[in-house]
């Protein structure tokens, strides 16, 4: 909230420290949740959003939790528009062509391959749920917020995601 | 190997990546984990999965700092006094009114372009004039005159009687109209008698 402080008296650097100490944490929350294009610009969509409403943070939760509940909300507008203009735009080969090679540049070693198979076979929640609580570290309370769910909800996908993925990796 | 039914440990494993617990919390998983290959292999997994988390692209912070517009603080709406609909119409409903009667009001007064009766008509020696009634105080004719009614009326003392133009007027019959101005009661001396039948054109 200091920096927040900060921010609003017109200390531009707080913005800059705001950024940094955040924006890792929110783009590999966007790689872990699904999303491969534009990760930096989701990244940065994300911050505008939130400092253009800074006034509506409270301090309830940590300002992480509420970037990653902005970064979700604009993650799931991303996809609804790709899945219309899908609809309406018929998919070329060369597009299934360049995403699986990107993909295969960015996941090089053999276990971040098997990793993200096994993330690819939990449900969206589930992954969402998973990621949170075991790349991010954040408790059922804050994935909840995020998600806009229970903690007993989020726990029971956390139990459900961790056998799936621990069945994956065993089988592999 | 059996699976741990301790889910207050396997609870805590995710907070023992982040090194989120504190030094109880984090000694006492650390013991099971000594005595429990079912939770080893939870935790193998989670470090995997943790780690596998690289792929991500370094985020341009300075880039991103830019987009972000300055800080404008939100001024809350001044809060005017709740009007409702029901009062908005009563006030939109009394000043049409007002502005209905008053137009009827001057299109049937007697100096109304609109009204039937003459306008700026000369009536001279004592004409006095009431709307529908034409008291004449002389029986002799007007020249010049475009219309006049033939209809003499005897003077009476509580008809309203008013000048069409008072520089008409003789001396004499302006000590007379202000004399019966003087004579007018606004209000009757009796209270009227109750109207039954319509039997002629004399009575209401």
């Amino acid at each position: 909230m200091e920096l927040i402080d900060r921010w609003r008296a017109g200390d531009g650097r707080a913005a800059t420290r705001l950024v940094g100490r955040h924006s890792q944490a929110l783009a590999r929350f966007a790689a872990s949740a699904g999303e491969r294009d534009g990760i930096e610009e989701l990244v940065q969509d994300t911050f505008v959003r939130a400092f253009a409403s800074l006034d509506s943070f409270r301090g309830a939760s940590t300002l992480r939790t509420w970037l990653f509940t902005i970064e979700r909300r604009l993650m799931l507008d991303r996809r609804r528009a790709e899945r219309r203009s899908r609809e309406t735009v018929p998919v070329e080969e060369s597009d299934h062509v360049s995403e699986y090679g990107a993909l295969d540049g960015l996941i090089a070693e053999e276990a971040q391959e098997r990793v993200r198979k096994s993330l690819d076979a939990l449900s969206p929640t589930q992954r969402e749920v998973f990621t949170l609580r075991v790349q991010q570290g954040l408790s059922y309370k804050e994935i909840a917020e995020v998600v806009g769910s229970t903690e007993g909800a989020a726990r029971v996908h956390y139990h459900n995601a961790i056998k799936t993925v621990k069945e994956f990796l065993r089988d592999e | 190997m059996n699976k741990c039914t301790d889910s207050d440990i396997q609870e805590m494993l995710p907070d023992l990546l982040h090194r989120a617990l504190v030094d109880s919390e984090r000694l006492r998983v650390e013991a099971h984990l000594a005595a429990c290959e079912s939770c080893q292999e939870d935790l193998d997994v989670l470090r995997t999965v943790k780690s596998a988390a690289v792929f991500a692209p370094v985020i341009d912070v300075n880039r991103v700092v830019r987009q972000i517009p300055p800080y404008r603080a939100i001024v809350p709406a001044i809060e005017r006094p709740a009007r409702t609909r029901v009062v908005s119409w009563l006030v939109a409903a009394s000043l049409a009114l007002v502005v209905l009667g008053g137009g009827s009001v001057l299109l049937q007064s007697p100096g109304s372009p609109t009204s039937n009766s003459p306008r700026n008509q000369q009536l001279p020696n004592g004409l006095a004039q009431a709307p529908g009634t034409i008291k004449l105080t002389s029986g002799e004719p007007v020249a010049g005159s475009r219309t006049v009614v033939q209809q003499s009326i005897a003077p009476h003392p509580h008809a309203l009687a008013l000048a069409a133009d008072a520089d008409g007027l003789s001396d004499g019959g302006l000590v007379q109209l202000m004399n019966d101005m003087d004579g007018f009661d606004a209000l009757p001396g009796s209270e009227p008698d109750p109207v039954i039948s319509v039997d002629s054109g004399d009575s209401l």
